[in-house]
């Protein structure tokens, strides 16, 4: 009798001790978020090799079902007013997701301020648009659509399209665990298909992995982009190089520090004070975001403006130094008689942002039209 | 019987006890408290901001638009020990309020000590991608500071404008760069009072730069109209020049 008591006494202390183990444990809830949905499938996504994590909002997760989901919104017309335009009618594939125009050409024929920027390795963007004035990718697609001067939908009736939709209001219960359908859904949907767009199979990336090898001017260009800029007789440190890395920097192979710099194009900023109308302080005048360099061949016209048509006319710009102005980046060599680069050592730069093209990213039929 | 049956019981209990001891709670210890250092800018005596236009040694208008920094490791000292803080912080001052947190033993300290620029074994051979997007030597919280695979990373940026005479607009760049390994400067400074560390407790104290002895100091002096660049290149001094004289520009003052 006193064995049976004891054996009870113990599995009671076994079942306690087992019982307060399991609060030490770091099992995260299902669905712990707002949004989450039981019936979507959890998406993993492949870093490359040599590229930082990416950080994904907690509210935000991503799915199968949601990044299918905003792949047809990218794409989906219906999200402009009179349902010609979509996403992706300046951001075309073939341009590197980016307009072949220098300003994109709203449904109204209005003409946009700037060049539509490249959709590229955006989930590791931590600020959106020329000007650094969103600083989710959610709060940036919430932009466009309602625009008068580009899809000019209001997001009321965008929502109210989309909810008359069986497939739409289908496709929202599963990736959000009910068919309400609102702006902010949308835009994460949208969110998750584009972080999905990862691009790292260029000529660079190939060589980087030991995969192929750079031609001679190539890996010249790519010397080139890593010295230093300037004729060391007139500017101090200069090696002659293209001074591209600073701010198109390879750390974590995106050629871009996501700064806002003002890099010589102009000396006066009426016209657009670029960052300046963000912070409010005109030191930022003629600042704009660094562009990331991948798919580079791919997305002219260049700069903020799209002014320039071609990879050649940009490096003539660099190579001359710029224009000065109280606001202009101190590495233009606008005071010392430019990059003086030759011509062959243009030709060499050219050629080596030529490598960072991937057009498997571009054609990639994950990424096109479902429509 | 009861003890054939209740054997693996006491088994499992073991086990269960054994593997439970992971997640108690390490024996408890003394609480620690919290180190706050404000660092803070002036221009000489005065309190300074980015984009203010200041007179340097040589009479030039200048006004800085960019000044960053690596400290790595910092530490305080109390009885004659030195206890290590925050491992890495990059300052910048275009951002206010910038203040370095440590979690240190309760005690009175009597020294600062650190590290201008980044530890050789933290500058270079570790790929920037490989930390977390927040960690300050990360590829986007490192913030322009990156450098190159070889180099490392820019300990100190010191970036703006002048002219060479007042009235005049500043167009004229001034771009210091300073980093590689032979440019990592210890700073040691003695507290001129207690400060003391309460447990559970923030204390606070204010490390101030003052920007223009990054351009004068003892036996030495940068012309920004002869030297307004560096690199850090080969054979160019003028980074470590800039280096040593920052050895010299700070001060602190216990809250």
């Amino acid at each position: 009798m006193a064995g049976k008591r004891l054996q009870i006494g113990l599995y009671s202390l076994a079942l306690l001790v087992l019982t307060g183990c399991e609060r030490c444990q770091d099992d995260e809830l299902p669905c712990a978020t707002p949004n989450c949905s039981p019936a979507a499938t959890p998406y993993s996504l492949e870093i490359p090799a040599f590229f930082p994590p990416m950080d994904i909002p907690e509210d935000n997760p991503l799915t199968v079902e949601g990044i299918e989901l905003g792949r047809m919104l990218f794409w989906e017309k219906d999200l402009s007013a009179d349902g010609s335009m979509s996403c992706g009618s300046c951001h075309l594939p073939s341009a590197g997701f980016s307009d072949p125009n220098p300003y994109s050409t709203g449904i109204t024929g209005a003409q946009g301020i700037r060049n539509a920027m490249a959709i590229i390795n955006i989930g590791w963007s931590p600020t959106f648009f020329w000007d650094g004035r969103a600083v989710t990718l959610e709060e940036q697609i919430l932009e466009p659509v309602s625009h008068p001067d580009e899809m000019a939908l209001p997001w009321s009736e965008a929502v109210e399209r989309l909810q008359n939709s069986e497939d739409y209001t289908a496709r929202f219960a599963v990736a959000f665990g009910d068919d309400v359908i609102t702006p902010e859904r949308t835009t994460q949907a949208i969110a998750q298909f584009l972080r999905t767009m990862v691009s790292a199979n260029s000529k660079f990336d190939q060589w980087r992995r030991g995969e192929t090898f750079l031609t001679d001017a190539e890996f010249a260009g790519y010397e080139i982009f890593l010295r230093e800029g300037g004729d060391p007789e007139t500017t101090p440190g200069g090696e002659f190089g293209g001074d591209c890395f600073h701010c198109h920097g390879e750390a974590g192979l995106q050629f871009s520090d996501y700064l806002f710099r003002n890099n010589g194009l102009d000396s006066t900023f009426a016209a657009d004070p670029g960052h300046a109308l963000v912070t409010g302080n005109p030191l930022d005048s003629g600042k704009f975001k660094t562009p990331t360099l991948r798919n580079i061949a791919l997305t002219g016209p260049y700069m903020h403006d799209g002014r320039f048509q071609t990879l050649e006319e940009v490096i003539d710009h660099y190579n001359s130094g710029g224009v000065p102005s109280t606001t202009v980046d101190p590495f233009m060599k606008y005071s010392s008689g430019g990059l003086q680069l030759s011509s062959m050592q243009k030709a060499q730069l050219t050629a080596f942002l030529h490598t960072l093209t991937d057009t498997s990213f571009t054609t990639n039929p994950a990424f096109q039209d479902p429509h | 019987m009861y003890i054939r049956t209740s054997l693996p019981v006491f088994v499992l209990l073991i086990l269960v006890l054994t593997g439970c001891d992971r997640c108690n709670p390490d024996p408890p210890v003394a609480a620690p408290g919290t180190a706050q250092m404000n660092v803070e800018l002036s221009w000489g005596d005065e309190a300074y901001s980015l984009e203010q236009v200041e007179i340097d040694h040589n009479g030039y208008p200048v006004r800085l638009d960019n000044l960053q920094l690596y400290m790595a490791p910092v530490a305080f000292r109390s009885e004659g020990e030195w206890t290590e803080g925050a491992d890495v912080s990059l300052i910048d001052f275009s951002v206010h309020a910038q203040h370095i947190t440590s979690t240190l033993e309760a005690g009175t300290y009597d020294a600062v000590r650190f590290g201008m620029g980044l530890p050789p074994e933290i500058n270079t051979d570790i790929d920037p991608a490989s930390y977390p997007n927040s960690h300050p030597l990360s590829v986007i919280g490192s913030a322009g500071m990156f450098w190159t695979w070889s180099s490392g990373y820019i300990f100190v940026k010191y970036e703006g404008k002048y002219a060479l005479e007042t009235g005049t607009q500043l167009f004229e760049p001034v771009s210091y760069h300073c980093g590689t390994d032979a440019s990592y400067r210890m700073v040691t400074i003695e507290l001129t009072e207690p400060f003391v560390v309460a447990a559970e407790e923030t204390a606070s104290l204010t490390l101030t730069l003052d920007a223009a002895k990054a351009l004068i100091g003892e036996g030495d002096a940068i012309d920004l109209a002869v030297d307004p660049v560096t690199h850090n290149g080969q054979g160019d001094s003028l980074g470590g020049r800039m280096m040593d004289l920052l050895v010299d520009a700070w001060k602190i003052s216990v809250e």
